[in-house]
């Protein structure tokens, strides 16, 4: 008799619990995952369009600004934290530039973690596709969070484009560099654009890259104003190399693991860059 | 369409091929020593018709799609280890397009307290399972475009880990036996990986919760 009860009052416990559970379901919404790599995105989409908007309206008129250059933050949050406490420490920075690889598997959960880091910057930033971010859904969810894979900006006179040189990963079914969209941005140019700087996720030369045409765009890119240099990540090691020997440089970002920034400071007629350890 | 049906006949090749061997416990109802609490007994079929599903199963997400759908089979002296063989779907609004995917699921479920003829509580379960998902942009093994060991992981194949709870409700029903409720916490090899090597990481990025029911099917 005394065992039944209890049993009775065990079973109104577990009623209970079967009714708390609905509870569980509002409170832990975004730990409820349909698929590693569906497209069902919590948080701020549409990131550098809206950052585009914050550079220009900030540096408008303006010919001297500095840019902090970070690349390959995958699966590194840990030293992601850091850089951004670090870049926030720093002072006169107007934007920060990411050239790819936010994401190691281009899960949908490395981009919203990476995003939600780098949304404790201070200043605006933007990120471009790298050849890790392209696996799978990867490119989808890129679009959605940060937006097009080649876009460009104007940081007061100086002209940013920012394109997808990941050919490998798109088999020719794409045209990877866009010449096409080089183009159009060319003949689109505002008057007053003094300088340019081309930022891409993996330099000529590299795997990635389809280098039978890697000298067709090394001469397409000079097309535009005077075009002080190029960014670019990928290797995962800080490098500044001559690649074409015709006096334009390639900057390589090292991955955010060496723990190491590239600050640009651009003056009206020059520019200094310097490695910052952190 | 025809990589559907190369996963659809691996399972069904799978299932077939392994289950009258993992469903035949050699112990006999005798060998099962008697638990104050669990009152479950393995009620097996004999020959061929241990073929027939004990069970089938529906699962809310955890990495198979919003709804998954499959049959299983119990096996044990007291049901602890339940295979299942699931088929789940991602509609068009979470991807770019219509996704199936499949998944093979191994239960283990060490305990079961019975409280009264009806209700029933497993208070502790867990097991891994292995989901696939359909579609060209994901791959078991890198395409030929990239050199050796490129990425070294794959898009397709997710193994996952779990722990969940179940309560069961027995029926007094000729074709349904009982239906367990569960809800499972679990998390995929690369978010585990991506914990081990960030401490800024929280629980609460790589554990994910699904939901589920289990209809027990009787045995004639």
């Amino acid at each position: 008799m005394y065992l039944t009860n209890k049993l009775k009052k065990y079973s109104k416990y577990f009623q209970l619990c079967l009714s708390i559970l609905p509870l569980g379901i509002l409170t832990g919404c975004d730990m409820i995952e349909f698929h590693p790599y569906d497209l069902d995105i919590d948080g701020e989409t549409g990131i550098n369009a809206k950052n585009i908007k914050r550079i220009e309206s900030a540096l408008q008129g303006k010919d001297a600004f500095s840019f902090v250059f970070i690349s390959d933050t995958q699966r590194w949050y840990d030293e992601t934290e850091d850089a951004v406490y670090a870049i926030n420490q720093m002072e006169n920075v107007d934007f920060v530039i990411h050239t790819g690889d936010l994401s190691d598997f281009g899960l949908k959960l490395e981009f919203e973690l990476q995003r939600d880091i780098l949304n404790k910057l201070d200043v605006p930033y933007v990120c471009l596709l790298g050849n890790h971010d392209c696996l799978a859904t990867g490119q989808d969810v890129f679009r959605i969070i940060f937006g097009d894979e080649n876009f460009s900006f104007h940081a007061g006179n100086t002209h940013f484009v920012c394109l997808n040189t990941n050919a490998l990963e798109f088999d020719y079914s794409e045209a990877v560099p866009d010449f096409a969209y080089i183009e159009n941005d060319l003949s689109n140019l505002p008057a007053g654009i003094a300088r340019t700087i081309v930022a891409m996720h993996a330099a000529p030369y590299t795997e990635q890259f389809n280098n039978n045409i890697a000298r067709v765009f090394q001469h397409y890119i000079d097309e535009y104003p005077s075009l002080q240099f190029c960014l670019a990540g990928h290797t995962h090691s800080l490098a500044v190399e001559d690649i074409f020997e015709d006096g334009i440089f390639y900057y390589t970002a090292p991955c955010i693991k060496k723990r190491t920034l590239l600050h640009f400071i651009f003056t009206p007629d020059s520019y200094t860059y310097e490695t910052i350890p952190y | 369409m025809k990589q559907y049906l190369i996963n659809i006949l691996a399972i069904l090749l799978f299932s077939i091929a392994f289950t009258p061997v993992i469903a035949n416990p050699t112990d006999s109802l005798e060998a099962v020593l008697p638990r104050k609490w669990d009152k479950r007994i393995h009620q097996k079929y004999e020959g061929w018709e241990r073929l027939r599903p004990t069970h089938v199963k529906y699962q809310y997400a955890g990495g198979m799609g919003v709804s998954a759908f499959g049959i299983g089979w119990d096996y044990g002296k007291r049901r602890q280890w339940e295979t299942d063989f699931l088929v789940g779907f991602l509609p068009s609004k979470y991807a770019d397009k219509f996704r199936l995917t499949f998944t093979v699921k191994q239960n283990y479920i060490p305990w079961s307290m019975s409280f009264d003829e009806h209700w029933a509580l497993e208070p502790f379960y867990c097991g891994l399972y292995v989901t696939t998902i359909a579609g060209e942009e994901f791959w078991k093994q890198e395409p030929g475009r990239y050199p050796n060991r490129y990425y070294n992981f794959s898009t397709k194949l997710r193994p996952y880990i779990f722990i969940g709870q179940r309560i069961n409700l027995n029926l007094d029903n000729n074709l349904i036996k009982h239906i367990s409720l569960f809800y499972e916490i679990s998390s995929c090899e690369l978010y585990i990986i991506s914990k081990i090597t960030n401490s800024s990481l929280k629980m609460k990025d790589i554990l994910r919760f699904s939901f589920g029911a289990k209809i027990q099917l009787f045995k004639d």
